[in-house]
């Protein structure tokens, strides 16, 4: 899968997530704002790594701005932003999630 | 439930409306230089159709926002307005935005992932996004070695490039290993930003030592620095200095090694007379300035906006003397387009 533009998803909301999604060049690197990061940050970014894996892609820039959103908000705004980076929104594979 | 809804500023009640509520929270510079330049509006009503907050977009700067946090969870409103903002630019396909902001509210933007880049007492400025100042800085070009050469910048606009341009880099580039020519990357000018960057880099191209480079976003210019949450014009220019010089200083600087930077003398315009020292004041003893006197012909002080004149007037003649051959080629073969832009308004008096 390749990414043709940057991808957003997710507002800065409480309970969500916003995952911007752009080209990289050295494998799924994740900047992650979370002020949870302390207690929930790695199951966060093992999250967002699974769900563009099985995606398909493997060199990701990704900004992750959480607000205390559940795993299965972050695996839905991660999936999106993925689609549009992809510019594959038209022809979703749901079965990821 | 909050809602956000469209602001059309251009209708008299919805714009009274609008002002009257960002005045009630300390705003108060509503100019036509800082309104014009909006592109879009929203705003936050509450259940009963009360306007509790409020954003604007201009170009990739957001602008204006405020909100009334009464009867609502700290935060929540100002998350929402800043987040539809967003969206608004990523519909757009803008991904990278810029905030100025008082200073105190850096905090609430830094909480939305912004980063700051530069803060004073009174103002802070901040990105939000990619392409950030990192990936611009990884992105300008680099010599081998360059953390043992002494290397200089000039910031300039060139609107359009003269031969007091090219003086000042040619001197730049005898005393030093590698310069760096930023031009404003800000369009605002009567040649647009990619006629002025092709002029710089023609009209330099026999400079081996010489790297011609766009300033992106991060050359803060009076142009673009909002006024509107700033006490008096004399803060403007000051707080737009400050924030303009410890971007530079602080991250554009160290990165590639720069340890001079080239201005010309101003001999005309005190505002700018002023930048100028202020900036000197700024960016030292860090960074070394080097203020050098204009570049004369036939006892003209060479100016760009003396060639902007020539070129309403027609007069070819004069432009020559001004300008090198690169240049003037263009103007001469694009006279008529550009009379064109200043009869429709563009403004030739300015920087």
């Amino acid at each position: 899968m390749e990414i043709k533009t940057t991808g957003v998803a997710g507002t800065l909301e409480s309970s969500d997530i916003q995952i911007m999604i752009s080209k990289g060049s050295n494998g799924i690197e994740i900047d992650l704002d979370s002020e949870v990061k302390k207690a929930y940050g790695d199951q966060i970014e093992k999250v967002i790594t699974d769900t563009l894996k099985k995606y398909g892609l493997d060199n990701v820039k990704v900004k992750a701005t959480d607000k205390g959103a559940l795993d299965c908000v972050i695996k839905a705004r991660t999936l999106a932003a993925a689609q549009r980076a992809t510019e594959t929104s038209d022809k979703p594979e749901l079965e990821v999630l | 439930m909050d809602k956000v809804v469209d602001l059309y500023l251009s209708q008299p009640t919805t714009r009274k409306k609008w002002k009257e509520f960002l005045e009630k929270l300390g705003l108060h510079d509503f100019s036509d230089r800082e309104i014009d330049v909006i592109d879009h509006t929203l705003g936050l009503i509450d259940e009963d159709g009360k306007l509790v907050g409020t954003g604007s977009i201009a170009g990739n700067v957001l602008k204006y926002i405020g909100v009334c946090n009464e009867d609502a969870t700290s935060g929540a409103r100002f998350n929402k307005i800043v987040t539809a903002l967003q969206q608004y630019l990523f519909n757009e396909g803008k991904f990278h935005s810029f905030v100025f902001t008082k200073e105190k509210y850096s905090s609430s933007f830094q909480h939305l992932s912004f980063s700051e880049l530069a803060h004073t007492e009174q103002a802070a400025f901040l990105e939000s996004g990619n392409p950030n100042v990192d990936d611009y800085l990884n992105s300008l070009p680099q010599i081998p070695n360059q953390d043992n050469k002494k290397i200089a910048a000039i910031v300039m606009n060139a609107n359009p490039f003269t031969l007091g341009h090219r003086h000042l880099v040619e001197m730049a580039s005898q005393e030093n290993d590698l310069i760096y020519v930023f031009v404003v990357a800000t369009d605002l000018s009567l040649f647009k930003t990619k006629e002025r960057m092709m002029l710089v880099q023609e009209g330099l191209s026999d400079l081996k030592n010489v790297k011609v480079v766009s300033g992106g976003d991060y050359m803060v210019s009076s142009a673009t620095f909002p006024a509107y949450f700033l006490q008096s014009p004399k803060d403007l220019i000051d707080t737009q200095t400050e924030i303009d010089a410890r971007v530079f200083k602080n991250i554009i600087a160290p990165k590639l090694n720069i340890t001079r930077r080239y201005l010309g003398k101003e001999p005309i315009s005190i505002t700018t007379h002023y930048y100028n020292v202020s900036l000197a004041h700024e960016l030292g003893p860090d960074i070394e300035v080097i203020i050098t006197p204009r570049y004369q012909v036939e006892g003209q002080l060479v100016t760009a906006t003396q060639v902007r004149k020539d070129i309403k007037e027609g007069n070819l003649t004069e432009i020559a003397k001004f300008v090198p051959k690169t240049t003037y080629d263009y103007i001469n073969d694009n006279l008529l387009k550009l009379q064109d832009r200043i009869k429709k308004g563009m403004k030739i008096d300015g920087n």
